[in-house]
């Protein structure tokens, strides 16, 4: 009769079921409680993009070509060179600000740049109170690279 | 059930019986919303577990055991918003029609082999068949009331639903009518001295724990709400305290079903080596509120018609197969 050995399959796999989700209910939580506990980022992460430092002579790699401001598909950069005593620009940013409000963080600088100058850096915890704070200066986003870099060579990663 | 009535301390016994029923339903009262808010906390904490989460614990106390407090002062600050096209008196009303049968379920049920019930009615079983019923015109009334499509959909499936899984729970509970000899509860708890009925009566179990999940709306039968359809069913218009008290009312639902189950084919309070008493109940019933938060998190929902299939082909054929297999064996016996 197939009936009753539909009624048998159907408890078959409803108990089935029941096995698997009482197993899980046993088995420790996978939840990361997160201001208080972090994981530790993979690989490559994407944060903001960061400003490299040069270690020797604590420069920036920048030219101020301005390539990666033409290469953002949101514009949110803009660079400036800094004027000499000779009234030329020289190879480097008196500016170079980037407004994170509106960054993708689609890595399309860090491609674009010929000096090697950019790095998406693992800084992703941003939040503020204000959106002014969250246009980022040469400076600071020099910093969060310091930060970054540091971090990642203490992770192990080779540089 | 204690006699203490007749004259206590020179009292006339009208006034007594009045404050002894005053303190019942106050401790039912607060019983039955201090576990409904308990449960909420458990659903929560079991969905959780199952999933691998954690669940809530950021609020306080153990565990976040005062989860449910905030989420209670939550929903009596909430504006009490009533929209404009409703049917006013009947969607004011709804919640209470909705909130009191299930109350009134606790009456009949046998706490203590010493004390009894709070009102050990010989017809216990009939009285709660007609009690449980108003819930249906509740239902019907916020649905109806809402004056809101999804609201009446939602409230027709839940009564379809309930008016079909009625007949399969009256007849699982006509075997151990059978099998005790009695309407009364108490009796029933202490027919089962010897044996308890889930192992005569499987059958008769089986089909009332799963009507009794169609008569709560619970998963595998939660279809009368819906968010890719039908919002929330008939709960869709309500909001703050009265939602509140609709969700409180399945909760407590849920609690009273699986008080009656237990006392039905657990043995009530019934435990090992003499040691009877109401705990026992209430863990029983407790393990089976949590079998029930169980099956929600494990089984997917049903069509309404397959609700309705398995209503009528399957669980009442089950339920009168049932009776008569019992009403033979007890004419054999
Ligand atoms: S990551 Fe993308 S959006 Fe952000 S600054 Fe670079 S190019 Fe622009
Ligand atoms: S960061 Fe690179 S691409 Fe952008 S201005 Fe500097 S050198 Fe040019």
């Amino acid at each position: 009769m197939s009936g009753l050995s539909d009624v048998v399959r159907t408890a078959k796999s409803i108990l089935t079921g029941h096995g698997i989700t009482l197993k899980e209910f046993f088995r420790e939580p996978v939840t990361v409680r997160y201001p208080q506990e972090k994981i530790e980022y993979p690989r490559g992460v994407r944060g903001i993009p960061s400003q490299k430092v040069n270690p020797e002579t604590g420069d920036l790699n920048c030219t101020a070509c301005g390539l990666c401001a033409r290469a953002c598909p949101v514009g949110v950069i803009t660079v400036e060179a800094m004027v000499g005593p000779d009234g030329k620009k020289m190879q480097y940013p008196a500016k170079y600000e980037l407004d994170y409000t509106r960054c993708l963080v689609c890595n399309l600088c860090v491609e674009a740049c010929p000096f090697d100058a950019l790095e998406m850096s693992d800084m992703t915890e941003l939040s503020s109170f204000s959106s002014e704070d969250l246009v980022f200066d040469r400076d600071r986003l020099a910093e969060i690279w310091k930060r970054s870099h540091a971090a990642r060579i203490a992770g192990g990663e080779k540089i | 059930m204690l006699e203490l009535a007749a004259g206590q301390g020179g009292m006339p016994d009208w006034l007594w019986n009045f404050i002894l029923a005053a303190l019942k339903a106050t401790g039912v009262l607060a019983f039955a919303m201090a576990s409904a808010g308990l449960l909420t906390w458990v659903e929560r904490k079991v969905a959780a577990r199952i999933q691998r989460r954690r669940g809530p614990e950021v609020v306080g106390g153990p565990w976040g055991v005062l989860q449910p407090l905030a989420d209670g002062v939550k929903l009596f600050a909430k504006e009490d918003v009533m929209p404009r096209a409703v049917d006013r008196w009947v969607w004011a009303l709804a919640p209470s029609v909705i909130f009191f049968p299930v109350i009134m379920v606790f009456l009949v049920i046998p706490l203590d082999p010493k004390f009894g019930a709070l009102r050990d009615l010989n017809i216990a079983l009939v009285y709660l068949a007609a009690v449980t019923s108003f819930t249906v015109l509740g239902i019907f009334m916020a649905g109806w009331g809402s004056n809101n499509k999804y609201s009446l959909i939602g409230a027709m499936r839940a009564i379809a639903m309930i008016v079909s899984y009625e007949i399969p729970l009256v007849l699982s509970v006509v075997g151990v009518v059978l099998a005790a000899g009695s309407l009364s509860l108490v009796d029933i708890v202490e027919a089962q001295d010897e044996m308890w009925f889930i192992i005569p009566q499987f059958l008769g179990f089986v089909v009332f724990y799963i009507a009794s999940l169609a008569e709560l709306n619970r998963t595998p039968f939660d279809l009368v709400t819906g968010e890719s359809e039908i919002v929330m069913g008939y709960l869709t218009e309500y909001s703050g305290i009265r939602a509140g008290l609709m969700i409180f009312s399945e909760y407590i639902g849920l609690l009273a079903t699986s008080l009656v189950a237990a006392s039905l084919f657990l043995g009530g309070w019934h435990g090992p080596f003499g040691t009877d008493s109401v705990v026992w109940l209430l863990l029983k019933a407790f393990f089976l509120v949590f079998v029930a938060m169980w099956i929600r998190w494990t089984l997917p929902r049903l069509r309404i018609d397959q609700v309705m299939n398995l209503g009528w082909k399957f669980l009442l054929p089950v339920s009168i197969a049932n009776v008569v297999l019992t009403g033979a064996w007890i004419m054999v016996r």
